[in-house]
């Protein structure tokens, strides 16, 4: 609820166009939930978004590999990438991204 | 130094049906915002009756009736798969809603919780006989009230329901008129809280015979907030359980870090028993009723049945180095930093490989790890995730990262060493600890070699800190089996003997401290007599006078902690408890007393010797000792003025004599078959007894088995001396011996004060002493008042029919009363000079 708020100050603050979602979700479903709440719409209906078509452009960090200095990945990401199921998450988010064209 | 051991654990677990619609926080907040929600009523549709509860396989080995391997085994959904609905576990119970209600009462001391007469009557005829329950109880339970009384305080709305099978069974009021803090929601809250961890602490000490007053110190580490609207987070949940519980000598504090509480509870226990500061910590948590269907909207909409419809509880007893129980290495302590950041794999390196490679260990040298064992068909529904797994696999990537396994080897490793989860979701209650009984038993049994315990909280909920929290720990066998370095118990007690006196001459005497010394390594056995005698350490004195003096000095400098010796005069008031094994079976039996007199008149006396008894048979660890009465002159005024002690809510648990129709009066048979644990005579036919059952074999003229007259003991004695016969053989003063350690290490002296105080038999005022007013719950503080007229204060206010008692604030001395009463206390005192305007 709170993030859906941060999310549309920003977009007011700075503009759609220079808004991009990363997410660091660890499970598909709940990937998708979010990619969706920020493209079309929070689709639980409970918070800010609901009704609220930002169609912002939303990315799942393990889709930004390359653009990750190696050593951050290391640290950082390098162990939950062995242990989540990075391609569903990635197809779940794309599917959404994608809804909008982006 | 010695190690912490892991020395008992419970587990329990409380139906909590009604208590999910009404105080789960997902269900109070639908409420509130849409009274009619179509939630509420499809949860109240959905939720399972006790059996299915019982029988859910998940909740089965929370108690210990199952293995998490033998769960692992049985297919999901587990809902769907029940088994036999046991309530009593290896490791604890699962108790009925009405039952937990019925303890929220019996845990209540403010007269907060008012149960329905029907009910209360039930209840108190369904736990009179349960092993967790006291005559106490019963007693609290008897005061009810009608259910027109209950609703007419629901009305008011200053209360809150108690609801069991859908009807109101009584109502918890709340504290205070405008404190938030003291709402009814709140004490409810808290009030499951602290009766759900007394409960499991109960049966931690009832199933394990452990003695509560043997428990130093408790730490609690739940995650609910105890105080008042100036000290939100006060405390203490920990002292209000061990209360209920009887843990008389425990003192205790509160630990919180959201779900890694208990992991942190343990290791500070670790801490302060590795320190020598205390030998028997106790942590314990409650249940979190705001928990209770805290995803049921997902399992709703998955159509899987209200599984968060249970509250949790655990006891566990971290305890010195028994040589015995697994240890806990305090060398290999894992912690998460401020410094560490919140990556999970910066986490799982503080928590898990960090303190590893501390003890040269890597991940596959750990055979079960015990993490968020949070079961997963509540959690999977939810959204979240099945908690285990994600760990498991974290641990054993972090394990690839490091080159300890292969990345081919991942999955083989989480099945492994990883364990399924069974925990319910009440944030404290699966986090780490609930694996502990069944790694203290595979230990044990050999089966397991190493077990890591990991904890973790999420510190941002409570919006101060985005940091996360965790600690973790291993158990380990104890090493005191197959290592001769840590054999050797320390030198716990040092008991003094006198050597000159004995009819049979000091040569005697010195064989009887050298046996002590041989057969008891954990005692220090110190002769105080001529130099030159025994190779034991000597403290020389020369004649019985000088002996005398020497103990006396020893014993108040604290050189030893108790002496033996032929002959010592107690002052009036202290008696001696002398302890025998009956010729005919064995059995070990408790004269109370032998020598010295513990009151002037005849049936006064053996009514204090009883208490007496009872108190040197706690020392002993006979926690409930059978107690009869020697067929003497006097003996049924005796019993008769103990049953009058019993009304007045002193319990004795009383022996029955072989002799038909005998009941508690004991004849000489029973003397002979030992047929009680503390038999109650006059001094001197005691000292007969001693004197005849410890020579039996000999003919009379040297006493061969038996343990002696025993420890004097008296209101206000802080001295253990233990007197024997100067016609003792040296068995019997080995046996003395050891009689007088077990008393030094028991503490003695305050066990009999607490008796003696709980028999009320502390020296009562004079005739015209002020009668106390009938007691109330007292929660206003009146300061100002002189320390040195305290208790004069509290009975002046008697005096003028206000009930008061003396107390002791944060700040100072205090006298609490009512509120109704607080304002006339305060001008009767200004009145009476005790406090200025």
């Amino acid at each position: 609820m709170e993030n859906q708020t941060r999310i549309l100050e920003l977009v007011e603050k700075h503009g759609k166009e220079n808004v991009v979602v990363v997410l660091g979700g660890a499970e598909a479903e709940a990937s998708g939930l979010a990619a969706e709440t920020v493209t079309a719409g929070d689709p639980t209906f409970a918070g800010p978004l609901t009704g609220v078509q930002l169609e912002l452009p939303v990315y799942h960090i393990f889709e930004l590999k390359d653009i990750v200095p190696e050593d951050v990945w290391e640290d950082q990401i390098s162990m939950m990438e062995m242990v989540l199921d990075v391609d569903e998450i990635i197809k779940e988010v794309t599917t959404y991204r994608e809804q909008i064209g982006g | 130094m010695t190690n912490p051991v892991v020395k008992a654990a419970s587990y329990c677990l409380y139906h909590a049906r009604d208590m999910v619609v009404t105080h789960g926080t997902t269900l109070m907040v639908e409420r509130a915002k849409n009274p009619d929600s179509p939630l509420l009523e499809q949860v109240q549709q959905s939720l399972r009756p006790f059996e299915s509860v019982a029988a859910y396989p998940p909740n089965q080995v929370y108690i210990g009736n199952i293995s998490p391997g033998e769960l692992a085994q049985i297919p999901q959904p587990w809902y769907e798969n029940l088994v036999e609905p046991q309530r009593q576990g290896r490791f604890g119970a699962i108790f009925p809603l009405d039952e937990l209600i019925a303890m929220m009462k019996i845990a209540d001391s403010f007269e907060l919780v008012v149960l329905e007469e029907t009910f209360a009557r039930q209840m108190a005829e369904r736990l009179k006989a349960h092993p967790l329950f006291t005559e106490t109880d019963m007693a609290i339970l008897a005061k009810a009230q009608t259910i027109e009384e209950i609703e007419s305080l629901l009305s008011k709305g200053t209360a809150v329901p108690l609801e069991f099978d859908d009807h109101v069974v009584g109502c918890i009021k709340q504290a205070h008129e405008v404190d938030v803090n003291l709402k009814a929601d709140v004490m409810f809250e808290n009030l499951a809280a602290k009766a759900s961890g007394a409960l499991a602490l109960r049966h931690l000490l009832w199933k394990n015979e452990i003695d509560p007053s043997s428990i130093d110190y408790i730490i609690e580490t739940s995650e609910e907030a105890a105080g008042d609207m100036n000290q939100r987070g006060g405390g203490n949940f920990a002292k209000a359980i061990g209360e209920v519980c009887g843990c008389l000598n425990a003192s205790g504090s509160d630990t919180r870090s959201f779900c890694a509480g208990p992991s942190h509870g343990i290791v500070n226990a670790c801490g302060l028993v590795k320190s020598g500061i205390y030998q028997n910590v106790v942590v314990v948590a409650g249940g979190a009723t705001a928990k209770l269907g805290m995803n049921s909207r997902d399992h709703i909409k998955k159509e899987v049945p209200v599984l968060e419809d249970v509250l949790g509880a655990f006891a566990i007893l971290i305890s010195a180095d028994d040589g015995v129980n697994p240890i806990i290495r305090t060398d290999a302590i894992g912690r998460h930093r401020i410094g560490t950041g919140s990556s999970p794999q910066a986490v799982t390196s503080s928590l898990v490989t960090d303190p590893l490679q501390r003890a040269g260990l890597t991940i596959s040298d750990v055979d079960k790890y015990s993490v968020e064992m949070q079961n997963p068909e509540i959690t999977v529904p939810a959204g979240a995730g099945d908690v285990p797994l994600a760990n498991y696999k974290m641990i054993a990537a972090l394990g690839v990262k490091q080159g300890a396994i292969q990345r081919s080897e991942l999955d083989s490793f989480v099945t492994q060493h990883g364990l399924k989860g069974w925990a319910p979701t009440q944030g404290h209650i699966p986090s780490g600890v609930p694996y502990m009984g069944f790694a203290r038993e595979g230990i044990l049994q050999g089966e397991l070699n190493r077990v890591m315990i990991v904890g973790k909280g999420s510190l941002f909920l409570a919006r101060l800190t985005n940091l996360f929290d965790g600690v973790s720990f291993l158990m380990e066998p104890n090493p005191g089996k197959s290592t001769s370095t840590t054999v050797t118990a320390e030198k716990t007690v040092t008991v003094g003997v006198t050597l000159l006196g004995s009819e049979h001459g000091l040569e005697e005497v010195v064989r009887g401290a050298e046996l002590a010394q041989s057969k008891h390594k954990n005692i220090g056995v110190v002769a105080i007599g001529p130099k030159g005698s025994t190779s034991l350490p000597v403290i020389e004195a020369n004649t019985e006078e000088e002996q005398r003096h020497v103990m006396e000095n020893l014993l108040k400098s604290g050189e030893i902690d108790a002496c033996v010796t032929m002959h010592y005069n107690f002052p009036l008031g202290v008696t001696t408890i002398g302890r025998v094994i009956a010729p005919a079976t064995g059995r070990e039996m408790l004269i109370a007393s032998t020598t010295g007199m513990s009151a002037g008149n005849r049936t006064e006396a053996m009514h204090k010797n009883a208490i007496l008894g009872i108190a040197v048979a706690k020392a002993l660890g006979i926690s409930d000792p059978e107690v009869g009465i020697l067929n003497v002159d006097g003996a049924l005024t005796t019993e008769r003025s103990l049953r009058d002690l019993e009304k007045e809510g002193y319990s004795i648990n009383w022996a029955a004599s072989s002799r038909a129709g005998g009941q508690a009066i004991m004849r000489g048979n029973d003397a002979l078959t030992g047929g009680c644990d503390v038999l109650v005579t006059d001094s001197l036919t005691g000292n007969i007894l001693v004197k005849m059952l410890s020579a039996l074999n000999t003919g009379g003229s040297i006493e061969s088995v038996g343990y002696g007259y025993g420890p004097g003991v008296g209101e206000g004695y802080s001295q253990i001396i233990n007197i024997v016969s100067r016609a003792s053989g040296a068995p019997v003063i080995a046996g003395a011996v050891e009689f007088a350690a077990d008393a030094a290490k028991a503490r003695l002296p305050e066990l009999v004060a607490e008796e003696l105080k709980r028999a009320k038999l502390v020296k009562t005022e004079p005739a015209d002493a002020v009668r106390k007013p009938p007691a109330k719950p007292v929660d206003q503080e009146i300061t100002g008042v002189d320390v040195l007229e305290i208790e004069e204060a509290a009975e002046a206010l008697w005096k003028e029919n206000i009930y008061a008692e003396a107390g002791m604030g944060c700040t100072g001395p205090v006298i609490l009363v009512t509120p109704e009463d607080i304002e006339l206390a305060k001008r009767k005192l200004i009145e009476f000079g005790f406090i200025n305007q």
